[in-house]
């Protein structure tokens, strides 16, 4: 979902040149806005609050009614059961793989692209940018069917004959979950962007020196790119992690279920207990809030520092 | 890599030399784009006149799948249902997230507080937030209905009463997407001058003023952008349906894409599902043209 890529990055912009305004005067409507202020935010990690409460509760607790707030004790079971859960680990370790290969593809091919399409010369050069463009505007959610038969029918992969028949493709491969993934229209432009603001004068000496272009890519230009670099890994590993729809349609196989996969079949499973699934949730969503939190920070710095130099 | 660029100056002409190391750094992101977004595209356009599926060979069968759709009562109801959706979640979303915004634009106490538990449903996995959400609104355990009961209201069947399960979604969607819409609106808050504000101060606005005639008015183009990827993404919905209500009851909650899913992967017509695709594609095609139009005027 590149759509959502952009808020995230434009965040990070806001908090670093974000200039104190004056202080509010005090009077009523002053009051009564941020009475309805707070109770927006009650509102708002009320789910979460519940989440982690019911993750606490235990078994007969979860069905009492009206249920308890404030769970009678700190049942860390839970959180044991949801870990001991069939396939788990190996959930685990499955997104991990996706959401890593992802975030490394898209940052080499997305940074290669980047340079070439901001600072290399050659024929074709603007239908190609044009091309990145368009397919920006192409909706993913709407093509994950011919997506599917693709990655079906890729040729010598999965017992595929060379036209691509008579095997499984990467249907139910590592392979097959990052390759839709491995670069997007979003990254080639936000790199693109980043690599033309970057002055000329830092590879004219290289290129007098007699440096190959992918010296000064590898060199020069990628070390200055870091903040755009963390931005997009950020952003990349954000949305495989968070990934259900493709790897739901493209693995059938239930070793190779992702973590998001393995909590949506947790919950509508027969025996399925509440406060063990809210557990899941809570395990499998804390990781991101504490990456974007952690991130935030240093992506912070970067884009100040890189201001400077820039 | 032992290309001799020290002679590059800048001329017009493009040496086969440089062309050819721009398409090396070009070809991986170009080969993924090609078979994850541009051939996809083009099939779905050809699949959809066609019959194709798994069980029998293939017939073209012209616009067979537009006639069928254009008189399927199903896929009727599921573009209603998707309309229903979209409009219920982009304009309340867009109102609150104008509100945060703009009350967080001051220095209120606590601000990066708000900002960050306003934007943590954002960032919380899908299939999470539905998981969860699917708990809030449990008949008989669920936390919604305790608090009802003790207010003394009576309880609701969220998910299982068709004249309120889409409603209910349309909820959940405005809890996830309205931090977005706050981001966006205090970037754009950020852009407006501060003379603006003063100049009306001085002249004596009242504050509901200022804000009607100053804020909202040089929002515009940063509200229709909002606007337009708040289309093109709602109109996608699908994880949450899968999770919470499968289109049910009594296909209350059955969107488009939900529809496609479950004729290319549940009944294997998978021409017919291009076809709906199709019509998807076209649709958020025109809003994303639109969208794409006011970005390329905002930055110039």
């Amino acid at each position: 979902m590149t759509d959502l890529a952009q808020p995230a990055a434009m965040e990070r912009q806001i908090t670093a040149r974000r200039r104190g305004r004056e202080f509010p005067r005090f009077d009523v409507m002053n009051v009564i806005g941020y009475l309805l202020l707070l109770f927006a935010a009650l509102a708002t990690v009320m789910p979460f609050l519940w989440m982690v409460s019911t993750s606490f509760k235990g078994d007969q607790e979860i069905f009492r009614f009206p249920p308890s707030f404030v769970p009678d004790g700190l049942r860390w079971q839970n959180y044991l059961d949801a870990m001991a859960s069939p396939d788990a680990g190996r959930q685990l370790v499955n997104s991990l793989i996706y959401a890593l290969g992802s975030t490394v593809s898209n940052l080499v091919f997305c940074s290669l692209a980047g340079y070439a399409l901001a600072r290399m010369q050659f024929s074709g050069r603007n239908l190609i940018f044009a091309l990145v463009v368009g397919l920006l505007m192409v909706p993913a959610q709407s093509q994950i069917v011919p997506v599917f038969l693709i990655v079906q029918k890729i040729p010598f992969a999965g017992g595929n004959d060379w036209l691509g028949n008579g095997g499984t493709g990467l249907l139910n491969t590592y392979w097959g979950m990052i390759l839709p993934t491995a670069a997007t229209p979003f990254g080639i432009f936000m790199m693109r962007q980043f690599f033309t603001r970057i002055p000329m004068e830092y590879e004219e000496s290289a290129k007098l020196d007699g440096a190959s272009p992918f010296t000064i890519f590898r060199r020069i230009l990628l070390p200055l790119a870091r903040p755009s670099l963390a931005v997009l890994g950020v952003l990349s590993f954000q949305s495989a992690w968070n990934d259900f729809v493709w790897p739901l349609i493209l693995n059938s196989h239930r070793e190779m279920a992702t973590l998001q996969i393995g909590l949506q079949l947790l919950q509508s499973g027969p025996d399925a207990r509440w406060n063990v699934v809210m557990a899941m949730a809570t395990l499998i969503t804390l990781p991101v809030i504490i990456v974007y939190l952690l991130a935030q920070r240093h992506v912070i710095d970067g884009a100040v520092t890189s201001g400077v130099k820039g | 890599m032992a290309l001799q660029n020290s002679t590059s100056r800048p001329i017009k002409t493009v040496s086969f030399h440089q062309t050819w190391s721009a398409y090396a750094f070009l070809a991986p992101a170009l080969v993924i784009l090609f078979l994850s977004l541009l051939l996809p595209a083009v099939a779905t356009l050809l699949m959809s006149f066609t019959d194709v599926s798994f069980l029998k060979p293939t017939n073209f069968i012209g616009f067979d799948n537009y006639i069928k759709l254009f008189n399927d009562t199903r896929f009727q109801q599921a573009v209603g249902n998707t309309i229903h959706y979209t409009v219920g979640v982009t304009f309340p979303t867009m109102v609150l997230g104008l509100l945060a915004a703009v009350a967080l634009n001051q220095n209120v106490p606590g601000r990066i507080a708000f900002r960050t538990i306003f934007y943590l449903p954002v960032l919380t996995s899908l299939i999470a937030a539905a998981v969860v959400w699917a708990y809030v609104y449990e008949p008989y355990a669920g936390p919604l209905n305790g608090v009802l009961t003790r207010v003394g209201l009576p309880p609701q069947p969220w998910l299982q009463n068709p004249s309120l399960a889409m409603n209910s979604l349309i909820i959940m969607a405005i809890w996830r997407d309205f931090g977005t819409a706050m981001i966006i609106y205090l970037a754009g808050l950020q852009d407006i001058p501060n003379d603006l504000y003063e100049a009306a101060r001085l002249d004596g606005a009242k504050g509901k003023d200022i804000f009607l005639r100053i804020t909202v008015p040089m929002l515009s183009s940063v509200t229709f952008y909002l606007l337009i990827i708040l289309i093109v993404q709602t109109f996608q919905v699908f994880g949450a349906i899968y999770v919470m209500t499968q289109g049910g009851p009594l296909g209350s909650t059955e969107t488009v894409v939900y529809q496609m899913y479950q004729t290319a992967f549940g009944y294997t017509e998978f021409g017919y599902s291009a076809a709906m695709s199709t019509i998807l594609f076209l649709t958020i095609l025109v809003f994303s043209i639109i969208g794409t139009r006011i970005m390329r005027r905002k930055d110039a």
